[in-house]
């Protein structure tokens, strides 16, 4: 306010100062007034033809130097020219820091595209750009579904659940395999992260295969070897000190064959990640007939309780689900004394299906639950060995679960017994019809 | 005032809507893609139940068709979309046809796929049929990457890759016929084997007539196409000559 104050104060000092200038030139020749308004008009002149200047300037401030003027345009046109170099820096800084931005985004060995709300492209480094085939001028503004149309990520899509990167499988070129992940940022905004995994993809094949190929070659041999077995146990003539370890032979050649047996069948259940298909199983039917199997042997718990509180159907691929169930149901009879209880419940909620084996047995202490369902973890080596187990059946459940969109839950007090529940998703559940249920 | 924001709100609703289905074309697009590119691994790597699956799946594409074709309806009903707009509808509405034949001809290599997987396999396995499909798969891709993009120039590109489809096809034809003369007992197989050598040379043609319709979309100029019947006598002009359309020569 002051400094206004002040300036308005110097102006009207040069104002009148000039007014009196003209008046008094103006006497020397007899017409003070109009000496006065001659000295006025030039005055007002030399302000307008500055303020001219000044406009020019400012409308060619890129390329002209500043115009010189004293006085309150000399200021006006000093802080004008200021405020232009300071603006002129921070945007020279700001396309400094963006270029260094883009370039190392585009050095990146990843491929990123950077997406809108609609999804779609805004802009994308090289390596996306080689990744995901997209072309600079064509592709900017073209939804990220419409070029990447593989199945596999419009289901990712449709999912909405981004914490996992989704592996698709490109038809061009043939046979790469990229790893995509969304993640969300700013307002709606999404980027898309791109890696080449074909590598990965075909060492996990050759080793699929490996596993698959050895296992198979493995099982002639041991045909042969347990019939072998098998006659010269019920050989008379054999000597009776041969007896145990025959026995002993006998028991082990049954313990490869079933873990062959699983491998292949793991090796079966990788081949295909895809999502299994099914038809509606009934799981009252299937527990009666697992308990059925685990009375059925020489050795079990006193008790097998089923506990039926749903008569929804559960829609899933039989085999599969039998070989989960069962596996689950013979884990908890191994680790079960022969006066325990076993227990299978099968119930609905909101929130799906769930399938839970108890058990009264030895329990697991809670370092070992994490890597229950690695391949051939052991929790107690010997015990395990002992009684004929391939360490490979918590393995085979995971990953029948998995295809069904289902999870495992371990919860176990050492000593006590263990819980193994299986939660399905609500699409795996069908709940049977009212008339059914009234009939 | 009030109208200018109503009419401004329905043309956004509809650019919506015309991209959604876009959008599902493609994904059905992809579908098939990847069902074509199964029914031909299936044989290559003699893979019985993988020619079965793409077999079975046959059906999800039926579904997506008949609703993309539904879909489409509502928007000439409730809308009645003029130039570019009517003429991407009609164009989807053709594309879906030629993706659900294609998917058709994927079937039915699938079938023979399972079927020949018993069979013993040629000393060559199937070299021939590699380089086809290798050929057809990449047209397919090309053909909805230039629907996608709007590119006309590709779609053309594509659309005269298809004579390469067709010498492979005849090629193939003429070593099947030598085989049947050499070796009686290899008729069958060879028979089945010209059943997928047909699917694809089909699937290719599929493919160029999807390309032609992205050139249409593009470039057909005629805006007052309010029959079908007219659009259809527009398009066969352009699907008889491969001359480049306006603006396309590069």
């Amino acid at each position: 306010m002051r400094p206004g104050v002040q300036a308005l104060g110097y102006a009207a000092t040069r104002v009148a100062g000039t007014a009196l200038a003209g008046v008094l030139l103006g006497a020397l020749a007899g017409r003070p007034w109009i000496g006065m308004a001659l000295a006025l008009a030039a005055y007002l002149l030399w302000h307008l033809a500055l303020l001219y200047r000044v406009e020019w300037w400012l409308q060619h401030r890129s390329v002209a130097e500043p115009p010189e003027a004293v006085g309150v345009w000399g200021t006006v046109i000093s802080l004008i020219a200021r405020l232009h170099r300071r603006k002129r820096f921070h945007k020279q800084r700001f396309v400094q820091l963006m270029r260094q931005l883009q370039q190392s985004t585009a050095a990146l060995p990843n491929g990123v595209v950077i997406l809108n709300a609609q999804r779609e492209i805004v802009w994308f480094n090289r390596m996306a750009g080689r990744l995901l085939g997209l072309r600079q001028n064509t592709d900017l503004g073209v939804r990220i579904e419409n070029l990447l149309r593989e199945p596999q990520f419009g289901r990712y899509l449709a999912k909405g659940d981004y914490t996992n990167p989704v592996v698709v499988r490109r038809s061009s070129p043939q046979d790469s395999y990229l790893s995509v992940q969304l993640v969300a940022y700013g307002d709606g905004q999404q980027l898309l992260l791109a890696a080449d995994v074909s590598r990965q993809m075909r060492l996990e094949a050759v080793r699929r295969d490996f596993v698959a190929n050895a296992s198979h070659e493995l099982r002639s041999p041991l045909t042969v070897i347990s019939g072998y077995l098998e006659t010269l146990s019920q050989d008379a003539a054999l000597d009776a000190e041969f007896a145990t370890p025959i026995a002993e032979m006998r028991r082990q050649a049954e313990r490869m064959n079933s873990i062959v047996r699983d491998l292949l069948e793991l090796s079966r259940l990788e081949e295909t990640d895809e999502r299994a298909g099914g038809e509606p199983l009934d799981v009252a039917g299937l527990m009666a007939l697992l308990r059925r199997d685990v009375l059925a042997r020489p050795v079990h718990p006193r008790e097998v309780r089923l506990r039926v509180d749903s008569d929804a159907a559960l829609i899933g691929k039989e085999s599969e689900i039998h070989s989960a169930f069962a596996n689950l149901v013979d884990n908890a009879s191994k680790y079960t004394p022969p006066e325990g209880v076993i227990e299978m419940h099968w119930w609905t909620d909101l929130e799906g299906g769930h399938f839970a084996v108890s058990d009264t047995g030895i329990g697991i202490a809670a370092e070992h639950l994490p890597r229950l369902t690695e391949r051939f973890y052991r929790v107690d080596p010997g015990r395990s060995r002992a009684t004929g187990g391939s360490g490979l059946g918590l393995a085979i459940v995971k990953h029948v679960l998995q295809r069904h969109g289902a999870e495992l839950e371990i919860a176990s007090t050492p000593g006590k017994g263990s819980t193994f529940t299986c939660h399905f998703p609500p699409e795996r559940v069908l709940l049977a019809e009212p008339a059914r249920s009234n009939g | 005032m009030e109208t200018a924001d109503l009419t401004h709100h329905i043309s956004r609703r509809f650019n919506e809507d015309l991209e959604r289905v876009r959008s599902k074309v493609l994904a059905m697009g992809g579908f098939v893609e990847q069902q074509i590119h199964k029914a031909i691994t299936a044989l290559l790597e003699g893979d019985s139940s993988l020619g079965e699956s793409v077999a079975l799946a046959d059906h999800q594409v039926n579904n997506m068709e008949v609703s993309i074709d539904e879909e489409c309806s509502r928007i000439l009903a409730t809308r009645a979309p003029a130039a570019g707009d009517l003429r991407v509808i009609v164009a989807i509405i053709k594309t879906i046809t030629d993706l659900e034949r294609m998917g058709d001809e994927g079937e039915k290599i699938g079938y023979i796929a399972s079927r020949l997987a018993a069979m013993e396999r040629p000393a060559d396995k199937y070299r021939e049929i590699k380089h086809l499909g290798r050929i057809v798969t990449e047209m397919v891709h090309a053909a909805l990457d230039a629907f996608a993009r709007m590119d006309a120039e590709a779609a053309l590109h594509v659309a005269r890759q298809d004579r390469l489809v067709d010498e492979e096809y005849e090629a193939i034809q003429r070593q099947s016929i030598t085989f049947m003369m050499e070796d009686p007992r290899s008729i069958r197989r060879a028979l089945d084997v010209m059943w997928v050598v047909r699917s694809l040379e089909r699937i290719g043609d599929h493919a160029k007539n999807i390309s032609e319709y992205v050139i249409y979309m593009v470039y057909g100029k005629d805006v007052r196409h309010t029959s079908l019947e007219d659009v259809e006598r527009a398009l066969g002009h352009r699907s008889g000559s491969e001359e480049t359309p306006p603006g396309a020569a590069s």
